[in-house]
């Protein structure tokens, strides 16, 4: 239980890294799209870093596939 | 001054992006061989003769010969079917001469078919060989002269082979080849001496030149295998070189062989049957996969028949799909798709039929690219629908405007409230930036491996879809007698890429900060120097989706009767 503990912090810092990544590099470049505030990206990095890579990962990819013209706007912090 | 400080971080960026580009491109995309390449222009290796289990030729190196002469000092079993001619070598039993007639090495009309396999000591060798391994008991090697029942192999015709050794072993071989791309080869032996025999049989494919296609970070070219129920794509010519002992691996059926951009050749061992396969270079310098069944004992009076299959030929995928519904594990897995597979297979058996209906390759990339922008159509409606909304509650957000205007963060607050109760929003979202990343990566991989668009003529100059735009404005189309050099042979298709873009970009409704307007003036013409070596398909597909968005745009703004200026604010 310890080690899958273990494991899901690494594969979170991963993830936090890769998403970084993102808003310092494509993220830059690309026209505003951010219908939500925090934007996917910071929601992201804050829910891997409450809730570990299985848990934050799957809040912020719930997140991403709400992001879009029908999906909902507006005030929407990690719970 | 900010304005300039900006300006010089985009033209920096832009240069880095340039120059980082054509290092990495080598490495990482594949561009399309020249028109005027040719698949045997490999490496020249001194001696194509493979060690095999079937008895090696002994001695050092010796020279390479000309294929002709070659061809012509031993018997040979004709192979003609619709795709395929050649011939089997009857002394050693060998597929060791093939071409494939539907394909053509270059588009001149008068070009000669795609060579698949050469015989050992002439250029490029390349064959595989199908046989026996045994102790205490005479086998076949690659000297033995093997005895046809007919002159010619054709489709449902089989023709045994047969040898018999001094001690009453008969050995037969009886091949049959379909109308693709597909051998079968059924190894019987009857035990006719007075001692029970212990054997195993083989099957083995020796090159002794490496690919001349690259092998890339997105399509493996060079060895390639399908065994114990995985793709096997991490095996490279370098693995081989550097690696003295090979690599071996244990599976039920299976196939394993060489692969080429487009073409494969690739030994099928009898579906379940356990077998240990592996690959290796030679100490002859020839890359060899080989696999071995299971040792069998053949008693006195009987009959052990066993069968494997070799697949040599384009990797088309109907032929592919044809042979997996026949009960090969996986063939198609010989086209390297990566992680996209279930998501590129759709659109490429779209792209296949649609060049089917209408006859044109181009014209069915033009078609696709429609499919692709009507799918995405509502979500730049829903967008525009959205802006126009936006005007009506222009009164409150000049209101909320003045009343934070020392405040950014609580006016970014107020807006997305005021969002929220007016049901708009102009922002889009990321999950359709997200979502074109696959779609256009999954059109790149497809174009970039069927072998279906090689060759494939579009209108007026293009001839060959799958190699770059040949005709450049650099040397006045030609006109001028240089060949520019690779950085500067931009076709006329990238250019056209290049112009549409930038138009694309002018009318994209989301509002864009400076940087980020300055980068997006510049990228077009980036794209345009990155985009030339690719091939003229996914250039052509690129422009017209352009196209289609320009045209997609212009007919949004009328529909909401809005303007560039209601979009494009002037920035003070």
């Amino acid at each position: 239980m310890l080690r899958l503990a273990r494991n899901d912090d690494m594969l979170a810092k991963i993830l936090i890294l890769l998403t970084r990544g993102w808003q310092k590099g494509p993220s830059k470049v690309l026209p505003p799209s951010c219908r939500f505030q925090p934007s996917c990206s910071a929601y992201a990095i804050t829910a891997l870093g409450r809730y570990g890579a299985l848990k934050g990962g799957w809040l912020a990819l719930k997140r991403i596939f709400r992001c879009h013209p029908w999906g909902g706007q507006g005030l929407d912090p990690v719970p | 001054m900010n304005d300039n400080r900006n300006m010089l971080l985009a033209i920096v960026l832009s240069a880095f992006v340039l120059i980082g580009w054509s290092l990495l491109s080598d490495k990482f995309f594949p561009t399309p061989p020249p028109q005027t390449h040719k698949v045997e222009n490999g490496k020249v290796q001194p001696t194509p003769a493979p060690v095999t289990e079937a008895g090696s030729p002994k001695g050092g190196p010796e020279p390479l010969r000309p294929r002709e002469l070659v061809l012509g000092e031993t018997p040979r079993l004709k192979i003609e079917t619709p795709q395929l001619t050649g011939s089997i070598n009857l002394k050693g039993a060998r597929f060791d001469d093939l071409d494939l007639v539907t394909q053509r090495e270059t588009i001149k009309k008068d070009s000669p078919p795609v060579r698949l396999l050469s015989p050992a000591r002439a250029k490029d060798s390349y064959f595989a060989q199908f046989g026996w391994s045994g102790q205490g008991v005479a086998v076949p090697d690659a000297n033995s002269l093997w005895t046809a029942s007919a002159p010619t192999l054709v489709p449902g015709q089989p023709v045994t082979l047969s040898w018999s050794n001094p001690t009453g072993q008969r050995f037969e071989l009886i091949l049959s080849v379909d109308d693709g791309y597909m051998f079968t080869v059924k190894q019987r032996v009857v035990n006719g001496g007075s001692n029970a025999v212990g054997l195993r049989t083989y099957g083995l494919a020796s090159r002794s030149a490496k690919s001349p296609d690259p092998s890339t970070w997105t399509n493996h070219v060079g060895p390639m295998s399908f065994l114990a129920d995985k793709a096997d794509y991490s095996v490279d010519w370098d693995t081989l070189d550097e690696n003295k002992a090979g690599v071996t691996r244990d599976s039920r059926g299976g196939w394993l062989g060489f692969t080429d951009k487009y073409w494969l050749t690739a030994l099928i061992p009898a579906d379940g049957a356990p077998v240990e396969a592996s690959f290796r270079k030679s100490e002859s310098g020839a890359y060899q996969a080989d696999f071995a069944g299971s040792q069998f004992v053949a008693a006195p009076g009987q009959a052990v028949t066993s069968e494997a299959r070799l697949f040599a030929g384009a990797k088309e995928k109907k032929f592919l799909d044809r042979y997996e519904n026949e009960g090969i594990t996986k063939l198609s897995k010989s086209i390297d798709w990566g992680w996209f597979e279930w998501f590129m297979r759709p659109i490429f058996n779209l792209l296949t039929w649609l060049f089917s209906v209408l006859g044109n390759f181009g014209l069915a990339i033009i078609s696709l690219t429609f499919i692709v922008r009507l799918i995405l159509f509502p979500i730049a409606d829903k967008q525009f629908k959205s802006m126009a909304g936006m005007r009506k509650v222009q009164p409150k957000m000049k209101a909320l405007q003045e009343r934070y205007k020392d405040d950014k963060p609580k006016l970014q607050q107020e807006m997305l409230k005021l969002y929220q109760e007016e049901k708009i929003n102009p922002a889009a979202g990321c999950l359709p930036i997200l979502l074109q990343i696959p779609i256009f990566y999954a059109l790149y991989k497809v174009l970039m491996v069927s072998v279906e668009m090689r060759h494939q003529p579009f209108y007026l100059w293009i001839k060959d879809l799958s190699a770059p735009d040949p005709l450049t404005p650099v040397n006045l189309f030609g006109l001028l007698p240089f060949t520019p050099p690779g950085f500067l042979a931009i076709g006329v298709l990238p250019i056209l890429l290049g112009i549409t873009m930038w138009i694309q970009f002018k009318l994209n409704p989301q509002q864009m900060d400076p940087v980020q307007q300055q980068i997006f003036s510049f990228m077009p013409w980036i794209l345009m120097f990155v985009m030339a070596p690719f091939a003229a398909g996914l250039q052509l597909y690129w422009v017209v989706s352009n196209l289609l968005t320009i045209a997609q745009q212009t007919w949004l703004y009328k529909r909401y009767d809005m303007h560039l200026s209601d979009t494009h604010p002037v920035k003070t």
